[in-house]
């Protein structure tokens, strides 16, 4: 489908830059899964640290996974790095403390 | 009765000694050792057979301790017994009983069988899962790490079909994007605006495209939202409750580029969450979206719109003809000069300001295959875009009448005065904590001067105003009661 016949529509003259769409005036806009998923992966991975509980410590590797998987490309690795690692760190604790088996709750 | 047990063979082979005793020559003393040994032991056994109920009630201790006597007693004899003796041990309860029945029942005179019970008293210690050695006792792990690698190899999948998916939308929209703006891709960031000519990943599931550089607009943001292919969970999700990828185009607009109207047309679900979601469908558009069957449109789609005029303007031909054929891509079309976003809760009541507005026209379409798209399936959103760009180049030219005009202009101006009254007594309160603010300020300026003369003048020029004011507010006061009278 053309456009317009006559004349080129573009209009080099006319170009606006992309400015990110403010998230602070719209906090709808913002997906808050990351945030609440790295939350409770470093409150899981607290527990399991210091109640030494295996499956804690699962659960905390489990989070970690899922905030990275929904994060946004802009936001800082360090942070994904950080609760990830705080993650491991807290299931080989609680393997190392304790190096029975993880009993199932049924 | 491990005792007993053990001694049984001894005694056997003490009854076989005669005819084994050339070998032992060795080891063994002449007779009377023999004979000591031999009343020796049999006293033992005497003892042992007449408590035998005893022996069977006590619990087993460890089977060493028990069999240390016996061995230590035997062992001037055939270190052959021993052996067998420590074979007796490592055969279960069963063997034992196996052994009775070998051996003559006169030898168990006085003897209470009580096998049964022996069983009940044995307990048998549980060896920790861990010292088992085994891999079995570590099944949970297992199936832990086994769920991340699976949410692994769901990521890469996903993310990998996201992109092809992406990739092929802007391969088939690109020759047009490219035809009808100047800069086609741009992130923000790089010095000059020059097109990057690719989508820019916000997500590993949603693309962005921002275009501009034409006529009739300011510039067009698409937004690729694809559905969380990446995430295991959403992907769980989406089996109870499927959804599909949606592609959003919102196009921004110069003041002179649109009229003053506000007109809304999508899927019946779409209108309704609109029309409560969004601020300026709440205010302008109060009616309950309409069919849109006048036209020619399919039961399937509502409008909404400020005036029957803006309807009929909108709604040519071709109009109708893109909706018609694409109505099942089609969740919503929003054209609209007071666009500011769907409605802010703030926590402190009304927002003070009216929020601001922007001459904006969205769309949102449905992505056919309900999330199990095919890169094939972009091609058929190309119509759609070529909706939008005649959209844009119509909005343009439509232009309400007189008559329309002024009812959009009074319109606009309730919404306004509404939202004035609304916040009256909010504006009235921080207008006065301003106040308050500034004579704070002043009186702290006046405290703070270190010269006391300057103090003095300055102090004088605040009371001067003060008196100013009232006068000017009892001068009012005086002309209302005079215009009351």
């Amino acid at each position: 489908m053309t456009v317009n016949n006559m004349a080129d529509p573009r209009r080099p003259n006319k170009i606006f830059r992309y400015k990110p769409p403010n998230t602070e005036t719209n906090p709808t806009l913002e997906d808050p899964t990351p945030d609440y998923m790295n939350l409770l992966g470093m409150v899981f991975s607290m527990c399991g640290l210091m109640l030494k509980l295996k499956w804690c410590a699962w659960i905390a590797v489990y989070c970690s996974f899922i905030s990275f998987a929904n994060s946004r490309s802009s936001e800082d690795t360090k942070q994904m790095m950080s609760s990830f690692m705080l993650s491991i760190s807290a299931v080989v604790m609680s393997y190392l403390q304790n190096p029975q088996p993880m009993s199932p709750p049924w | 009765m491990r005792h007993v047990v053990f001694l049984l063979p001894a005694l056997l082979l003490l009854l076989a000694l005669p005819y084994t005793r050339g070998r032992y020559n060795d080891d063994f003393d002449d007779g009377e050792d023999i004979a000591e040994f031999d009343d020796n032991d049999f006293a033992e056994f005497e003892d042992v057979s007449e408590d035998p109920a005893v022996d069977v009630e006590k619990d087993p201790p460890p089977r060493a301790a028990p069999s240390s006597t016996p061995i230590e007693d035997d062992e001037d004899e055939a270190t052959v017994e021993n052996e067998d003796g420590q074979d007796e041990f490592e055969d279960a309860d069963a063997q034992d009983q196996d052994m009775y029945s070998k051996y003559d029942n006169e030898e168990f005179e006085g003897y209470e069988k009580t096998n049964p019970s022996f069983k009940d008293t044995l307990i048998y210690r549980e060896v920790p899962a861990h010292l088992q050695n085994s891999w079995e006792s570590y099944y949970m792990e297992i199936l832990m790490v086994t769920g991340l690698l699976a949410y692994i190899m769901n990521y890469i999948i996903g993310k990998n079909k996201n992109s092809r998916l992406a990739q092929a939308w802007f391969n088939s929209h690109r020759e047009l994007l490219e035809s009808n703006f100047a800069l086609v891709g741009d992130d923000g960031t790089s010095k000059e605006a020059t097109s990057t000519g690719k989508l820019n990943q916000e997500n590993e599931h949603i693309y962005n495209l921002w275009c501009s550089g034409r006529v009739c607009c300011e510039g067009m943001l698409i937004q690729l939202k694809f559905l969380k292919r990446q995430d295991l969970l959403n992907v769980l999700a989406r089996m109870m409750r499927p959804a599909c990828d949606q592609v959003q185009v919102k196009v921004t607009l110069n003041d002179e580029d649109m009229d003053t109207f506000v007109f809304a047309v999508g899927s019946r679900k779409a209108m309704a969450r609109l029309q409560k979601e969004m601020q300026d469908l709440c205010e302008f558009c109060g009616d309950k979206p309409k069919s849109g069957a006048k036209y020619g449109i399919p039961e399937s789609l509502a409008i909404l719109s400020e005036m029957g005029e803006v309807t009929d303007g909108v709604m040519d031909n071709k109009m109708v003809h893109y909706l018609t054929s694409h109505a099942d891509k089609i969740e919503s079309i929003h054209f609209s000069d007071q666009f500011s976003g769907p409605k802010v809760m703030q926590e402190e009541g009304q927002p003070l300001k009216l929020p601001e507005t922007k001459k904006t026209l969205l769309f949102t379409f449905n992505v056919p295959g309900m999330g199990n798209t095919s890169p094939k399936d972009m091609d058929s959103l190309l119509p759609l875009m070529n909706m939008v760009i005649y959209s844009i180049d119509k909005v343009k030219k439509l232009r309400l009448n007189r008559e329309g005009k002024q009812k959009a202009d009074k319109n606009r101006s309730r919404v306004e005065d509404n939202f004035l009254k609304q916040t009256h007594t909010q504006r009235q309160e921080a207008a006065q904590t301003r106040r308050e603010e500034k004579k704070r300020a002043e009186k702290e300026r006046i405290m703070n001067e270190e010269d006391p003369d300057r103090q003095r003048r300055l102090e004088e020029a605040a009371q001067r105003r003060e008196q100013k004011k009232l006068e000017k507010k009892q001068m009012k006061m005086k002309q209302i009661k005079v215009k009351a009278m």
